[in-house]
């Protein structure tokens, strides 16, 4: 499942950096930074990017997750600092969904 | 007294052609001699300065009937089908005394509603012995509100003589817009080419068979219109003015259609239930800088939001606080940009996303994404995120078999450099459905 979802977001974040100047160094993996201490991406660049991987679960998992939302944003680590810590959070989420 | 000015126009051009209805022509002769029948009929039948509903859509016996009831200083509520679901409720508003349906045969049908009216300013129009109009606004953005107009302030600009043309009655018979193509058509001895049904295919079928000039439409139609190709099946050369209001016009759409049709002048109108339809005049046919204002109408911007004082604007809403300033200012909502004595409509302010601070105006975006090849229709609005406060999610309807990913993917490559980053939707949802409601306005609320 984990596996599955990363490659997700690999495959969105690669669709996106297409779009930027700084792109995210997917060549790192999970470990590549998004938002935060390590992250390329701006507000705006996150938020495309996690409706697109909310759209992509839909899609390829038919799982109707919300990310952005206040729970995500109250979390004491930020579920969007790396690609793994937000396949973590997506199947914490899925999981409680289920 | 009130319909004077009509009726010496009329007489006037007795022997022309005034309303075209199911393939059948009518003269102003008919008209007139219809008008007094009418009145007979009504004057027998209603106390005078009653409240009326006319249910009824743009036919002869619709506009003979609307016309005495005028003269008989009643206050008209038109009612069309488009409103079906809403008839009952807005009778309620409006606290409706009669009820008069025209029915599709153009037979009259009046009705006794038992209804006590107790509204001040219907009371007020009453005591005064003023006829009266109440519109209904469309709703689009949020509950119908009812507009009560005095209506021998709103019938003033009519008795200026001006161009009268072959129009057809796009615009509905309960709009503003509609009573203002049918008041300002008769009053010029033009002719009202009316239209069973308001789609691309039969507007231009009308355009060609009757030689009409005039389309009065919405920007939604417009982009119908070039999208259903119906233009190339009929022969439009007798067309010489479109005019578009009602919502902000895509610059694309525009641009398109001006291309299309170069010799056509494109004029964009301003006008809202509550103020009434002001003169206007576009910088050029491929521009969407206008200069609004006329006789009896000023304009100012605060806070660039235009506000509009008029001798035409309604008394106020039968069901809202008046929306006026103290000093009788109309605040529009709408927010403009200015340059000299033009200015460009930009949206209402509230349509604006808010997207981490930087603003986007649907229109803008809608104008983009409306140029992408397979696009049929679009429609921005805002979606709330912690992140951005708000996102941009686009509404879209493909005629491509594209799936999500592809398209958002072409979108996001067709949009830069056309588009700001913050401004290309962030969420593209596919809808198989059309955006737009009966009076060709586009609907951006789901």
């Amino acid at each position: 499942m984990e596996q599955k979802i990363i490659g997700i977001i690999l495959h969105e974040v690669s669709e996106l950096n297409e779009q930027l100047d700084h792109k995210v160094a997917i060549e790192n993996g999970e470990n590549a930074g998004l938002y935060g201490l390590t992250g390329v991406l701006d507000s705006l660049g996150l938020v495309t990017l996690i409706v697109a991987v909310e759209q992509a679960i839909e899609d390829e998992l038919g799982l109707a997750i919300s990310l952005a939302d206040e729970r995500a944003m109250s979390q004491k680590n930020s579920p969007f600092r790396t690609i793994g810590t937000l396949a973590d959070y997506i199947v914490k989420v899925s999981q409680e969904e289920a | 007294m009130y319909i004077d000015f009509l009726i010496e126009a009329f007489t006037a051009n007795k022997d022309k052609e005034a309303i075209v209805w199911q393939d059948q022509s009518f003269s102003y002769g008919w008209i007139l001699s219809s008008t007094q029948a009418k009145l007979a009929f009504l004057q027998e039948r209603l106390k005078p300065n009653s409240v009326v509903a006319l249910e009824a859509d743009f036919s002869p016996n619709a506009v003979a009937v609307l016309l005495a009831l005028i003269e008989c200083g009643c206050i008209i509520v038109p009612l069309t089908d488009s409103v079906a679901h809403k008839k009952a409720e807005f009778r309620e508003i409006a606290e409706v005394e009669f009820v008069i349906t025209v029915t599709i045969n153009d037979e009259i049908v009046i009705e006794h509603t038992g209804t006590k009216v107790e509204h001040e300013f219907l009371l007020h129009l009453k005591t005064e012995k003023r006829p009266g109009l109440v519109l209904f606004s469309s709703g689009s953005t949020g509950k119908s509100k009812a507009a009560l107009h005095d209506f021998v302030p709103l019938l003033e600009k009519f008795k200026v003589p001006r161009h009268g043309m072959r129009t057809i009655s796009f615009l509905l018979f309960d709009h503003i817009g509609g009573v203002n193509t049918l008041l300002y058509t008769l009053s010029n001895g033009g002719c009202v080419v009316t239209v069973n049904e308001r789609s691309p295919e039969e507007v231009c079928r009308s355009i060609e068979k009757y030689h009409v000039a005039t389309l009065p439409t919405s920007p939604t139609f417009i982009n119908l219109l070039l999208l259903s190709e119906a233009y190339k099946r009929f022969d439009l050369s007798s067309l010489t003015l479109v005019t578009y209001g009602t919502e902000v016009m895509p610059e694309s759409t525009l641009s398109r259609f001006n291309q299309l049709f170069p010799s056509v002048r494109l004029l964009q109108t301003y006008g809202l239930s509550e103020i009434g339809i002001m003169r206007s005049k576009s910088k050029s046919s491929d521009s969407l800088w206008v200069k609004i204002g006329g006789e009896g109408f000023e304009t100012r911007i605060v806070n660039n939001i235009l506000e509009i004082k008029a001798n035409s604007a309604m008394m106020g809403y039968l069901n809202a606080p008046s929306p006026f300033t103290a000093d009788g200012w109309f605040h529009t909502g709408d927010v403009v940009e200015v340059d000299g004595e033009y200015m460009k409509i930009l949206g209402r302010k509230s349509e604006i996303i808010n997207v981490g601070g930087e603003k986007v105006y649907p229109a803008e975006v809608e104008s983009v994404l409306q140029l992408m090849d397979g696009v049929e229709d679009v429609a921005i609005s805002a979606e709330r995120n912690p992140i951005t406060g708000n996102l941009v999610k686009a509404r879209v309807k493909l005629k491509t078999e594209e799936t999500i990913g592809e398209f958002r993917k072409r979108m996001r490559e067709f949009c830069k450099g056309k588009l700001e980053g913050f401004k290309v939707p962030q969420k593209v949802v596919l809808v198989d459905t059309t955006m737009h409601g009966e009076r060709f306005k586009k609907m951006r609320k789901e």
